[in-house]
């Protein structure tokens, strides 16, 4: 009984010793967490004043930072070569002398380990044509060694023998722990060298080679894209092929870029975050998001380790007119040691990438909120949207919701977007001042959702000789002239899907009565569009060798779908046309058929937001003077700002003209862009006024957002279409069953 | 040894009051890991569902009280699928009983080919979801096996899957699924009869008719009642064939309660789902209690 009584207690005993261990255990990995988030990066930028235009090619050794790039002189047309030497310690810079011709470039770079340099200089010879073009262009590769102290050539080796055929290109070189030169092709050919320049192997790669790095460990290893995504191999020398794949890496197909670690084997820079990752663990560490210490990762070139454990990268911004090359520190500090802001977290699918410029700009210079940016997009959307969901109903709402790649108009009705127009009101921005009728397109029941701070229009284009001056039809009145006209085909390509879906994409709800809960798809005008459709080919036609323009003009084809960015774009449509263009847009019951695209970011403040005020601080830079005006763009930009005064700004700069001086100093107009599509390019000029007036028309003809089109109905017509255009079914067959399936969504959602 | 009798007593109360109270708290400790789990597993998710129910959305979380009930019982899609899985389960359920007794009393009877008939009938149980759902398109596309068929008799095709038909086609599949595994469930309650009663009947005289009736039939109440309730489940789960034959919104007459939550679920309209469900959930106890007393009445003098 005893015995029991004992065994009894133990089990209890055992129980409760377990329910504490596990207790205990959870309270481990939050204190483990705790102490994670007591250090945060910050970013330091090295003062440098580069000659060159962008960095093309760097080596490290010892924090030593070695770059090579060239500047144009548009002026001469001349190309310089610069090689710089960058004490990351002492933040000394030293331009070392390059003596390199004007057509040789340096393909490859690599840090010996005495601390010199070897290079691959590409001299690249060529003949002109009668027409100036270049001919006969041949590369011929040598391997320079030049001195890490002061650029001295030590050495200079042609490639053409020791690769075996002159003209073996050269695209990148690796060195590895023993001294062994590994020089890549660009194609799939790695060619293995021993210190001496002798050819030790050739190796193929069944793939495309995406890149070639060195390890902290001495090997050199190439990346490619697999099955499940990027793959690492070392390169094996004995075995003279590739390595197995290394586990450890996470899958997926984005960009990933691989650099010489220091106190582990890799750094990988992949969607903006920088990780280890440890070859002999085969675990990848991540160690912060570029964007979180303000430093937008997307020109990263190259990255590494400082021995103080300071990560460096270098960041080539071609994006802007006058590009420029950054060398970034990232410095983990105490997160005491940093300035504390407000938190506003912007909840995206995925970022644009204007914004991303934006949210940096503003993280620099507001002292009292900081945007965190929390991505929800991954290789897979629907698993991104289910998670932002949920984060909405379990109040973990972003307090920006990014509206660019969900659906607006659900999450407006359900409520949990903020009216913008009080808050407008209060920090003194006017209504008036901004495009009213991309506002209008915002709202929902009066209320302003949602804003952007650049738009385009999306539209359909027809000859206006041939269809009138205006500026929208209906679906019948559209159906009647291209059944009038009887051309080869609807659009450039175009077939029976594409032509339907343009009937019905703007002018689904013609067919539906939400007031009533009534569908007719089963009417005239939906089963005469199906057979009006059917007409048209199955399959579009892409051997027709015939030129977009070609076609425009001669009829053959009526409209041409397409967006309206810029005014350059539309002077290019009225060339591609080769007369006055009428923007007809979709076909809908109120002829308004042109629709606004949001660009730059779309964005919202969550109801549910505990800073309303901070989450308006952001949303108001976008909208300010000052933001709206830095979207002016010389040739135009991708999209127009909403604010009326910097649009004006944008037209007077389109309109302005550019002169150049001839031989004779007389002034003559030169080209602001080039614009082309398809087959069709232009020159652009200066716009005239009546041009950019009938912009400014239609700018303001589009009322309704773009985008806005039920995914649901849509995959329920494309679904039920198919067996009509295959020829199993008759329009009116087709029409009953969408008709039924259609009803049943629009009753679930009265 | 003298113990006086009133101490002794005193004592051994006290002792067994002390064992009592330690082997209760011993027995709550050992039940707390279920009770947790029950609570967390499905009364937590139940209070859950009732909660969103009665706000408005699950963002603002403004109490509404009833107004969703009200919402969802006049809305036409709700009742749309509330009429079909009633039909469907009101037609498939008694069918699944009925035919699958029937097959099974077959196979008790000295007929060829028993074991073979009975793999038969257990096969579909084995076949994954997916695949069946491939085949049946195949059998009952618009240019499938089916109509092809039917062609030879001159009969013209039917859009099987896009019509009223397509609720037959839903029937069809339940039964071929479900057959086999309530008839097991039949033959090993048949078998379970006890011999003696039906030796009795047969010396009594009684007709295979009244014997069927009276005894076996009585004897199988409770498996009956199971076989029912199981297969009324089932048949709200007919949602997933039905859905990888059509998606989220099918024709009409395939258009089930759990299309209605599943698709609220989807557009975040927590509210409408839970309403639905809670719905669906009074009805479902109100059926399976029904069967509860039904199966009290029939069986309770077989089951002692």
């Amino acid at each position: 009984m005893k015995k029991g009584k004992n065994k009894g207690r133990l089990q209890a005993a055992l129980y409760m010793v377990c329910l504490m261990l596990l207790a205990s255990g959870c309270g481990k990995k939050d204190e483990g967490t705790k102490e994670e988030k007591g250090y945060t990066y910050i970013a330091e930028y090295a003062q440098m004043d580069l000659k060159c235009d962008h960095v093309a090619q760097s080596a490290v050794v010892n924090d030593i930072l070695y770059m090579a790039g060239s500047s144009w002189n548009e002026e001469n047309g001349i190309s310089t070569n610069y090689l710089y030497k960058y004490d990351m310690a002492d933040g000394i810079l030293e331009l070392l002398p390059l003596d390199i011709s004007e057509n040789s470039y340096i393909n490859g770079m690599a840090a010996m380990e005495d601390g010199n340099l070897a290079i691959i200089v590409n001299n690249s010879t060529y003949d002109l044509d009668e027409n100036g073009e270049p001919v006969n262009w041949q590369d011929s590769m040598e391997m320079w060694k030049i001195s890490g102290e002061d650029g001295a050539m030590l050495d200079s080796i042609p490639m053409d023998g020791i690769l075996g055929d002159e003209n073996t290109y050269i695209n990148s070189m690796c060195i590895d722990g023993q001294g062994n030169y590994y020089l890549y092709n660009g194609d799939s050919t790695i060619f293995v060298l021993n210190s001496q320049l002798e050819k030790l192997c050739e190796i193929k790669s069944d793939n495309w080679i995406n890149q070639m790095v060195s390890s902290k460990e001495g090997d050199v290893y190439v990346t490619s894209y697999g099955e499940t995504g990027m793959e690492l191999r070392k390169i094996d020398t004995a075995a003279k092929s590739l390595g197995e794949k290394v586990e450890g890496i996470s899958d997926g197909y984005g960009d990933k870029q691989f650099f010489t670690g220091l106190s582990k084997s890799f750094l990988i820079g992949k969607s903006g975050k920088m990780s280890y990752f440890d070859l002999s663990t085969e675990t990848e560490e991540e160690l912060f998001d570029w964007l979180d210490v303000d430093v937008n990762s997307d020109y990263l070139s190259m990255a590494g380790e400082l021995s103080d454990g300071r990560i460096f990268a270098v960041i080539n911004d071609y994006s802007e007119e006058n590009s420029k090359t950054d060398l970034v520190f990232a410095k983990k500090v105490k997160a005491s040691e940093v300035a504390e802001k407000e938190e506003i977290t912007y909840g995206a699918m995925w970022v644009d990438y204007n914004l991303k410029k934006n949210i940096i700009s503003f993280n620099k210079t507001n002292d009292k909120y900081r945007i965190v940016v929390k991505e929800y997009g991954t290789d897979d959307y629907q698993t991104g949207l289910t998670q932002f969901n949920a984060d909405l109903t379990t109040g973990k709402c972003p307090d920006i919701i990014d509206l660019s790649s969900v659906n607006y108009s659900q999450y407006a009705n359900m409520g949990i977007l903020e009216d913008l127009y009080p808050y407008m009101e209060k920090s003194g921005l006017k209504k008036e001042d901004y495009l009213e009728n991309v506002l209008g397109a915002f709202e929902v029941d009066g209320k302003l959702c949602g804003i952007t701070p650049q738009f385009y229009v999306t539209t359909a284009m027809a000859k206006a000789s041939i269809v009138g001056n205006v500026d929208g039809w209906t679906l019948s009145e559209m159906l009647d002239f291209v059944e009038k006209q009887n051309p080869d085909n609807v659009f450039a390509y175009g077939n029976r899907s594409q032509i339907f879906y343009y009937c019905i994409y703007n002018n689904i709800d013609e067919f539906i009565d939400w007031e009533t809960g009534k569908c007719n798809f089963d009417g005239e005008d939906f089963i005469r569009t199906l057979e009006f459709a059917a007409k048209f080919p199955e399959e579009p036609d892409y051997d027709d060798e015939e030129g977009l323009s070609a076609k425009l003009r001669s009829d053959k084809i009526l409209l041409m779908q397409g967006s309206v960015s810029s005014v350059q774009e539309y002077q290019m449509m009225n060339g591609l046309f080769g007369e006055p263009i009428a923007y007809v847009g979709f076909p809908n019951n109120e002829r308004k058929g042109n629709l606004i695209q949001t660009t730059g970011g779309f964005m919202g403040i969550s109801a549910k937001s505990k800073n309303k005020e901070g989450a308006w601080e952001f949303v108001k830079s976008i909208l300010s003077e000052e933001y709206q005006d830095s979207l002016i763009q010389q040739s135009g930009g991708w999209g127009f700002p909403v604010k009326k005064s910097s649009l004006e700004k944008q037209f007077d700069l389109d309109m302005t003209q550019e002169f150049y001086e001839d031989e004779n100093g007389n002034q003559i107009e030169q080209t602001k862009t080039t614009w082309g599509y398809d087959d069709f390019q232009m020159e652009i000029y200066a716009a005239t006024k009546e041009e950019v007036e009938a912009v400014r028309e239609l700018l303001m003809s589009a009322q309704k957002l773009s985008g806005n089109v039920n995914e649901q109905m849509m995959n329920i017509i494309t679904e039920e279409t198919e067996a009509f255009f295959s020829g199993q079914k008759s329009a009116a067959d087709t029409a009953g069953v969408i008709q039924n399936r259609i009803q049943i969504y629009v009753n679930e959602n009265r | 040894m003298f113990f006086p009798v009133k101490e002794k007593l005193k004592s051994g109360k006290s002792g067994s009051n002390r064992r009592t109270r330690r082997g209760k708290r011993i027995s709550v400790l050992y039940l707390l890991p279920s009770v947790i789990g029950v609570l967390l597993f499905f009364v937590l998710p139940f209070l859950i569902v009732v909660y969103y129910s009665v706000v408005d959305n699950p963002i603002n979380h403004e109490f509404v009280f009833l107004d969703n009930f009200i919402m969802v019982s006049h809305n036409a899609a709700f009742q749309q699928a509330a009429k079909n899985t009633m039909m469907f389960s009101a037609t498939a359920v008694p069918l699944a009983v009925v035919l699958s007794l029937l097959l099974a009393m077959m196979l008790e009877s000295k007929i060829p080919f028993k074991s073979q008939f009975r793999t038969f009938f257990l096969s579909p149980m084995m076949v994954p979801i997916a695949s069946v759902v491939l085949i049946w398109q195949v059998l009952f596309h618009y240019n499938g096996m089916m109509n092809e068929v039917l062609g030879w008799f001159g009969v013209d095709k039917i859009d099987w899957l896009n019509s009223s038909y397509a609720q037959i086609v839903i029937v069809i599949l339940f039964l071929w699924k479900n057959l086999g595994y309530n008839m097991i469930l039949f033959m090993a309650a048949l078998s379970s009869i006890p011999k003696d009663i039906l030796e009795v009947a047969v010396l009594e005289s009684a007709s295979p008719y009244q014997i069927f009736w009276h005894i076996k039939l009585r004897y199988m109440s409770s498996t009956i009642l199971f076989v029912t309730i199981m297969s009324l489940i089932n048949s709200f789960k007919v949602f997933r064939e039905i859905y990888l034959l059509k998606g989220d919104y099918p024709y009409d007459t395939m258009y089930m309660l759990q299309h209605f939550m599943n698709n609220t679920f989807g557009k975040l309209d927590y509210q409408k789902m839970s309403a639905a469900a809670i719905m669906m959930a009074i009805v479902m106890v109100i059926i399976i209690g029904i069967l509860f007393l039904t199966e009290n009445y029939f069986g309770k003098d077989v089951e002692g």
